[in-house]
């Protein structure tokens, strides 16, 4: 009885693991990146369209559009794609940002700019015509090549676009 | 079929340096404007480019987080270098943020620069200034010679390991080149809408 109840116990508890593993990553900061660790984000994602969207949260742009990436993953994640919020948010901010995220509870990965270092050295390996303005996305196809950049707020449908396009090739 | 790609290829790079090139570039003419300043003067950039050693034109903000980050740096920057004939100006964009707030956001942080509005973005169009702040430096003959960032630390200006627009402007004062004439850093988007 004892032996069973334990084994019901290890199955509950593999299957919590393998739920929480498998559930996108909602409501956090997942970690860290830096211009190489970004790279190496997208090239996991390898095989699916990917959106990587540079957002903070005093940037109202940045915040208006933010549901409509949670729709975005929602409706065409299905189709192969995968998006990738970045937060440029200043280091002191990060209690805004995870009030921010678990606010808005979004269904994709959602990265911390990692602090420190020159922002320009980040913003040009990103994209040599980025600016520096926010928000900024970048649209890659499914073999992990650069495709479209996105300079401020864009509509559902802009993105739902140019992602498709990709998709469907 | 290769042909028809390499012309591909070569389309993409045209827009691409078409994209690149929608602003001023370092050493070329910049966009000569006249605006009406929050206090009802006009103001013209060749003007003032003639009768000073250089404008450095500061695209700004009320409510941008960054651009306020630097509010006592370019208080401080342009009464300082006033003393050596630099003049500063501030230009707010943001269709979102009204004359009257950008005379008491002025007020409130000291700036004793001349501040102008833009209807319709018309000069951020013009320089294709993205964010806020951005900077660009006008010399007397108005050629653009510094575009980008105040410096590298939008937190702490008093760890500021790049002190760009400082470096352009004594460069300038020096008779020097400048090292690095274009900088980047965050901004908030320009609300063009």
């Amino acid at each position: 009885m004892n032996r069973a109840r334990k084994g019901a116990a290890a199955a509950a508890l593999l299957l919590l693991t393998a739920v929480a593993l498998a559930a996108p990553p909602t409501g956090q900061v997942v970690g860290e990146v830096d211009a190489k660790g970004l790279t190496e984000a997208v090239a996991r994602e390898k095989g699916k369209v990917v959106l990587v969207n540079f957002w903070a949260t005093w940037c109202v742009p940045c915040r208006e559009e933010f549901p409509d990436l949670s729709r975005l993953q929602k409706n065409l994640g299905p189709k192969g794609f995968a998006l990738i919020g970045v937060s440029t948010d200043f280091a002191k901010e990060a209690p805004a940002v995870r009030k921010f995220l678990a606010e808005q509870k979004p269904l994709f990965a959602n990265y911390h700019k990692k602090t420190g270092g020159d922002d320009q050295v980040f913003i040009e390996a990103v994209d040599k015509e980025w600016g520096g303005e926010l928000p900024f996305s970048v649209l890659y196809d499914r073999a992990g090549r650069k495709s479209k950049t996105f300079s401020g707020k864009h509509s559902y449908e802009e993105y739902e676009k140019e992602i498709l396009r990709l998709a469907g090739k | 079929m290769r042909l028809a790609r390499l012309l591909m290829v070569a389309a993409g790079v045209l827009v691409m340096a078409q994209t690149a090139l929608a602003g001023p570039q370092i050493g070329a003419a910049a966009p000569d404007f006249t605006l009406t300043t929050v206090d009802g003067k006009s103001f013209s950039l060749a003007q003032e480019a003639k009768s000073h050693k250089a404008v450095v034109v500061m695209f700004i903000a009320t409510k941008c987080p960054y651009s306020n980050a630097y509010n006592d740096r370019m208080r401080d920057m342009a009464a300082a270098y006033a003393k050596q004939g630099i003049a500063f100006v501030g230009i707010n964009s943001n269709k979102s943020e009204p004359a009257d707030e950008v005379v008491s956001h002025a007020k409130q942080h000291g700036f004793a620069f001349p501040l102008m509005k833009d209807p319709d973005n018309k000069i951020a169009d013009l320089y294709d200034a993205r964010h806020t702040p951005e900077i660009f430096v006008v010399d007397p003959d108005g050629k653009l010679r510094y575009h980008g960032r105040i410096d590298e630390n939008y937190e702490d200006a008093s760890r500021v390991t790049s002190p760009d627009l400082k470096n352009a402007l004594d460069s300038m004062l020096a008779g020097k080149a400048i090292a690095k004439a274009e900088t980047k850093a965050f901004g908030c988007t320009i609300k063009r809408v």
